[in-house]
């Protein structure tokens, strides 16, 4: 197999794209998902830790980081919905409400 | 060698799903590559020995978080939105940040020291002979039992918070 | 040989062993829908007392209207492949693909007879025999929601939309009764893997719906709702929404999700029959008897005849389960959607919930 390195390159990889996402898009969905591949990212850094320890504790973290990744999905899902239903768009531009 | 080779094609997956859904214009694509890019994640998790991870991954993340997603995107019919073109300093900032630290984690995979991974079989890996969901679930249910239990708190909590976001307002009585 | 470096002989064994059980899976399937089709016509007209398509024959044969069957899929092949003009055309030609691969995968995780002794090799008999058995097999078909959801949003249709959400939603919606009811197997049994579980079901007493009756209630409702079968095929019934999700669908199209459909029936039959019914076991006779009987007649190629015998078996009792799909479907009118999903959020939900709980309390009971 291949070492512990190239995992944390691909990581790292996937965690630059979800960076760009979050930064670069206006689509609050987008954002989202953007979020859950630096989510992503970070479990597979996990698991081959995991590997290279020898310990099940990377995957059991693994485990947490999915539970906890399903209730943010859920609830910034739902607000998604809130917002569309009262600014009637989900470009981050405008959404404006705070000044500043 | 196989398992190298197996690795490099994942890897090349994942390469290409993650930068089309940063880079699809339309919302329902990048999801569709989001679940491709999450099931790669899934394959190679049970490359590394952890198999009932890479069941629940595909199962409980590719299987109903992205179909949320989807129903999110369906039923809002969203219009699609363009990139952003007014990127300020402060984001360009944190780009450049990020691409910097990507740049030092390559070079310390040209340059750098090996961590090996270790083969399969290990004995730490597998605590019982009797498979990984066995032993993770001796684990889980030892050592991590509060936050097992906190996580279910959890879980309950993002229910009923989901539910009442999104739940439409009385309507006022005339 | 370089090859020879590469790949010990094992390995090109059991790879060579591999396509031919892949084989074996992808003809048994393919055979499926065609059949259920004959079935799905022959079998209301013998519940309601009529006689079904017997017409259509080849030189006379007509064979109790299986040309029928032959002729309904000619006609599937021939038709012209209309796209609408404002679908999204990626995913109008993805989504049958995206319906048929989990189905197919699914069924490559059941295992169909024993494991096998061939020139001195165990060959399991399943394409895919990892440890996490049936979690894979929930994982995949928990994928096959994708096929739905795409075709509803592809034919930017608003029938077809609707349709293939409440599909999609009442899909994951019962995959969770399904799952909790699978939970108090893999207690009782201790292991994931289906051979395991066969295995283990060893007398009739011990199958798995005698041990977990509450289970089996709970996996037969949900198999239904996973599958869009009647009583719960609002989001695709004939009367109701046009035909949801795949009316813009054509003839090759409609074929890939007609054939997920009848394969994933397939594979949750074989399912229920391997998790509660003993899998390729025959009810009072045992594996061992079986190759003692047959060692009588062939001496190297018992085992192999075995498993053929095995196979048989599970068919047989995966027919017993088609048979119960299509006759409940012709039988019981079908649910409102509001209906459905209470039944499986209020209902279904909280009776798996006591069903893990009471099996813990039994197993708890029993070992101290």
């Amino acid at each position: 197999m291949v070492p512990f390195n190239y995992i944390i390159v691909l990581s790292a990889f996937m965690f630059f794209c979800g960076v760009f996402g979050v930064l670069f898009r206006r689509n609050i969905i987008a954002i989202l998902m953007s979020v859950e591949l630096m989510l992503n990212s970070v479990n597979l850094l996990f698991i081959g830790a995991s590997k290279v320890v020898g310990n099940l504790d990377g995957q059991i973290m693994v485990f947490f980081i999915i539970t906890v990744a399903a209730c943010e999905a859920a609830v910034g899902l739902a607000m998604v919905i809130a917002i569309f239903r009262k600014f009637g768009s989900i470009d981050t531009d405008k959404l404006r409400v705070l000044r500043g | 060698m196989g398992a190298t080779l197996l690795f490099g094609i994942f890897a090349f997956l994942i390469v290409a799903c993650s930068l089309m859904v940063v880079l699809a214009k339309d919302s329902v694509v990048s999801a569709v590559f989001l679940v491709a890019d999450l099931f790669v994640m899934a394959c190679i998790y049970a490359l590394l020995g952890a198999d009932f991870v890479a069941a629940i991954q595909v199962l409980v993340y590719a299987g109903a978080i992205l179909i949320l997603f989807l129903f999110v995107i369906m039923l809002l019919n969203l219009d699609i939105v363009a990139a952003r073109t007014n990127a300020g300093p402060l984001e360009i900032g944190m780009f450049i940040v990020v691409l910097i630290g990507f740049g030092i984690l390559v070079v310390n995979l040209l340059l750098g020291e090996r961590i090996e991974l270790l083969p399969p079989g290990d004995s730490g890996l597998s605590i019982t002979g009797k498979g990984n969901s066995y032993d993770l679930g001796l684990v889980l249910f030892s050592k991590y039992l509060w936050p097992f239990e906190m996580a279910s708190v959890l879980i309950l909590l993002a229910m009923v918070a989901g539910v009442l976001i999104a739940k439409r307002g009385k309507k006022k009585q005339p | 040989m370089g090859l020879n470096a590469m790949v010990s002989e094992v390995e090109v064994f059991q790879i060579v062993a591999m396509f031919i059980k892949i084989l074996v899976v992808v003809m048994v399937c393919m055979t499926v829908p065609p059949l259920m089709v004959w079935v799905e016509r022959r079998a209301p007209a013998l519940i309601q007392r009529r006689k079904g398509p017997n017409r259509v024959g080849v030189f006379q044969f007509r064979i109790w209207g299986l040309m029928q069957a032959i002729a309904d899929a000619v006609k599937l092949i021939f038709k012209e492949e209309i796209v609408p003009a404002v679908a999204n055309r990626r995913f109008f030609h993805i989504a049958p693909m995206i319906g048929v691969i989990p189905a197919l995968l699914t069924a490559s995780a059941i295992p169909f007879g024993p494991d096998i002794e061939l020139f001195g090799y165990v060959v399991p008999l399943t394409v895919i025999n990892v440890d996490a058995g049936f979690l894979f097999i929930l994982a995949i078909s928990s994928l096959g929601v994708y096929g739905i959801t795409l075709a509803g949003w592809a034919s930017n249709n608003k029938y077809s939309l609707l349709g293939s959400l409440r599909s999609s939603a009442q899909m994951v919606s019962y995959e969770i009764p399904l799952g909790l009811s699978l939970i108090p197997l893999v207690m009782i049994f201790s292991t994931f893997k289906l051979n395991d579980i066969v295995v283990s079901q060893n007398n009739i007493l011990g199958w798995g719906v005698f041990l977990a009756p509450i289970s089996f209630f709970l996996f037969a409702i949900s198999m239904f709702a996973e599958t869009n079968r009647a009583p719960f095929d609002l989001a695709e019934a004939d009367s109701e929404l046009v035909a949801g999700f795949h009316t813009e669908f054509g003839s090759t199209k409609f074929a890939l999700f007609f054939f997920a459909e009848y394969i994933n029936m397939f594979v949750l039959s074989c399912l229920c029959a391997t998790l509660f019914f003993g899998g390729w076991q025959i009810p009072f006779v045992s594996h061992d008897t079986v190759v003692g009987i047959l060692q009588n007649i062939t001496e190297d190629y018992a085992s192999l005849l075995a498993a053929l015998v095995g196979m048989l078996t599970l068919i047989v009792k995966a027919a017993f389960f088609m048979w119960f799909f299509v006759w409940v479907r012709w039988t019981l009118p079908r649910f409102r959607y509001d209906q459905l999903m209470g039944l499986g959020w209020k209902f279904l939900l909280p009776l798996g919930l006591f069903n893990i709980a009471f099996t813990a309390l039994i197993i708890a009971w029993r070992t101290f």
